[in-house]
Order: C-alpha cells, then sequence, then structure tokens
C-alpha cells in the first residue's frame, strides 16, 4: 500500500513563470566543452551562418540547464532529506540560437508515492514550456524528481 | 546525413566508451550555475552526507551526452524527443558505455522518423540509465 502523503494540493496545474533566461554564446561553447559536442553547428559561428543560421545553434538539451533556475514553490509539507532527479523527457520544437531570451512556464501534474526496498519515496512530476521572444514554443520538458522524508526509511510521506 | 532509407529496427547504435571525469562534471556545474557550490555532483563529503559512495553525474549533464550520442549516429539529424529515467546514480570516473537499438521507422510529414532505445551500461551492463528517443532524418 502507498504511504499517505501531505502536499499543497492548490499547487497542481498552476502555471509558475520563470525567466528570461538568455542564451549566451558563452554559455553554449562552454556546456559543448563540457559534454563534449563538436558538431560546428554548435561551436562554430560562421559556418552556423553559412549553414543559413542566423547565429550558433543551443544543442537540444541546453535548456535544461535553466531547470533549476526555475521559481517552483515547495510541494511537500513533510520534510525530506534527499531530492534525486529521477527523469527527464525532453521535447525539442523549435531552434534556439545564442542571442535567444527564454521565458518558462512550469507546473505540477503529479505527486505519489512508492515503497521500495529502502523505504517510501515521492514523486514529483513538473512539466515546463519554454517560450521565445517572439512567443513561440521551443521546447517542453517533464521532469519526475523523487524526495525521501526524513528520518526511518519506511517513515510516512 | 545518415540516410534514412538504410535504416532498419534492430540496427544498433554504438556502443560508444565513455567516461564522466569529475573535471568534467565541474565545467558542467560551473555552466550550469553551481559554480563555489558545495553539493552531491562535486564534494565527496556533501555526497556522502546523502548516503552516495561519492560525487555522482547530474542527470541533465547524462541526458547532454545521450543527446549528442544519438545526433553523432544522426549526422544531421534532428532529436525531436529524449526521453530519459536516471535509475541509478553515476560515480565519476566509471566506464560507461553509451548503446541504442533502433525499435521503429516511420514516415512522417516528409520526413523519416527514428525510434530508439537508449542507454548508459555500467561495467557489468546494468543500465544505469534507460529511455528512448525519437530523431527525425529529412529525405524519406
Amino acid at each position: 500500500m502507498s504511504p499517505s502523503l501531505d502536499y499543497d494540493r492548490t499547487l497542481l496545474d498552476k502555471p509558475f513563470p520563470s525567466g528570461p533566461f538568455t542564451v549566451t554564446r558563452e554559455g553554449v561553447l562552454a556546456f559543448c566543452r563540457a559534454v563534449g559536442e563538436r558538431d560546428p553547428l554548435y561551436t562554430d559561428e560562421e559556418y552556423a551562418r553559412r549553414q543559413g543560421r542566423p547565429s550558433l545553434l543551443a544543442p537540444p538539451m541546453y535548456l535544461t540547464l535553466f531547470i533549476r533556475h526555475l521559481d517552483r514553490p515547495a510541494v511537500l509539507k513533510t520534510p525530506v532529506n534527499r531530492r534525486l532527479h529521477a527523469g527527464m523527457a525532453v521535447e525539442p520544437l523549435r531552434p534556439v540560437y545564442v542571442g535567444d531570451t527564454l521565458t518558462a512556464t512550469t507546473r505540477l501534474k503529479e505527486v505519489y508515492t512508492k515503497t521500495g526496498r529502502t523505504g517510501a519515496m515521492a514523486f514529483l512530476v513538473w512539466e515546463t514550456t519554454f517560450t521565445n521572444q517572439r512567443g513561440e514554443e521551443v521546447a517542453r520538458v517533464r521532469d519526475t524528481f523523487m524526495a525521501r522524508p526524513e528520518g526511518e526509511a519506511d517513515a510516512p510521506l | 546525413m545518415r540516410p534514412f532509407n538504410g535504416i532498419q529496427v534492430g540496427d544498433a547504435l554504438g556502443p560508444v566508451e565513455h567516461v564522466f571525469t569529475t573535471e568534467a562534471v565541474r565545467a558542467f556545474c560551473r555552466v550550469w550555475g553551481q559554480e563555489g557550490e558545495v553539493n552531491r555532483f562535486t564534494s565527496p563529503e556533501a555526497a556522502q552526507r546523502e548516503g552516495l559512495p561519492g560525487p555522482i553525474v547530474p542527470g541533465i549533464m547524462t541526458a547532454a551526452v545521450l543527446a549528442r550520442f544519438l545526433t553523432e549516429w544522426a549526422d544531421g539529424g534532428g532529436l525531436r524527443l529524449l526521453d530519459l529515467i536516471f535509475r541509478q546514480p553515476i560515480p565519476h570516473h566509471l566506464p560507461v558505455r553509451l548503446v541504442g537499438t533502433v525499435t521503429d521507422t516511420r514516415e512522417e510529414g516528409g520526413q523519416g522518423l527514428v525510434e530508439v532505445d537508449v542507454f548508459i551500461q555500467g561495467p557489468e551492463g546494468e543500465r544505469m540509465v534507460t529511455g528512448r528517443a525519437i530523431l527525425a532524418l529529412p529525405g524519406a
């Protein structure tokens, strides 16, 4: 049986806006270096322009860097001592370029519990849409975060 | 550009060997806006306080590396979806393999869509990150 879960149900599906987030040349190049990205569309501005792009293209996962900077309220009323990123689905919809300014709207979609070998866990599912300065939706991201309650492994959430 | 018509269900992507080094994770965390933060991604002590044996790789960094793996395979094709489950924390310096298998191909709007099951495997073949992806290739 799933443990009971105390959380703020009024937050479900409520939009929380965040941003703006500016896509910078330095950020894209540093991201590419960190993950070993070599595609010149992301790393060589002249090449990108020769390919008809307005500037350097941001790799499709680049905007996930902004997830941790989203304004999200505390959901669980039960204290937790460990949070992990349990999953992520990214759906790129349009190219994102250096110089773009993105805004995000995030919504809490689901909260549920599971009891595993190590005790009770709460799962929070957030959906976020990113929009560029022209009002075009550029990506959707669905994040699942897992949280463990403080205290005993099988404490109720 | 990888030709869509040459792709068949069951085709393998990789394996490609990969190691997430401490240096790379630190570089990633700097871009992520965590410069100077003490956390489970960069600090052995912070990781141990959370019950982890040592610092781990951020999930979004594994996603970024898998996205690169997929788009390099597609050789100019675009990523339409990457849907991942982070099943086990990946410690720094663990030799892992990036692996994929084509599970479906179809045509849509003049593009070839290729669906792929994708994994990060640990040294014992354990699947530390699992998921699926959809890649779009022109010229279907």
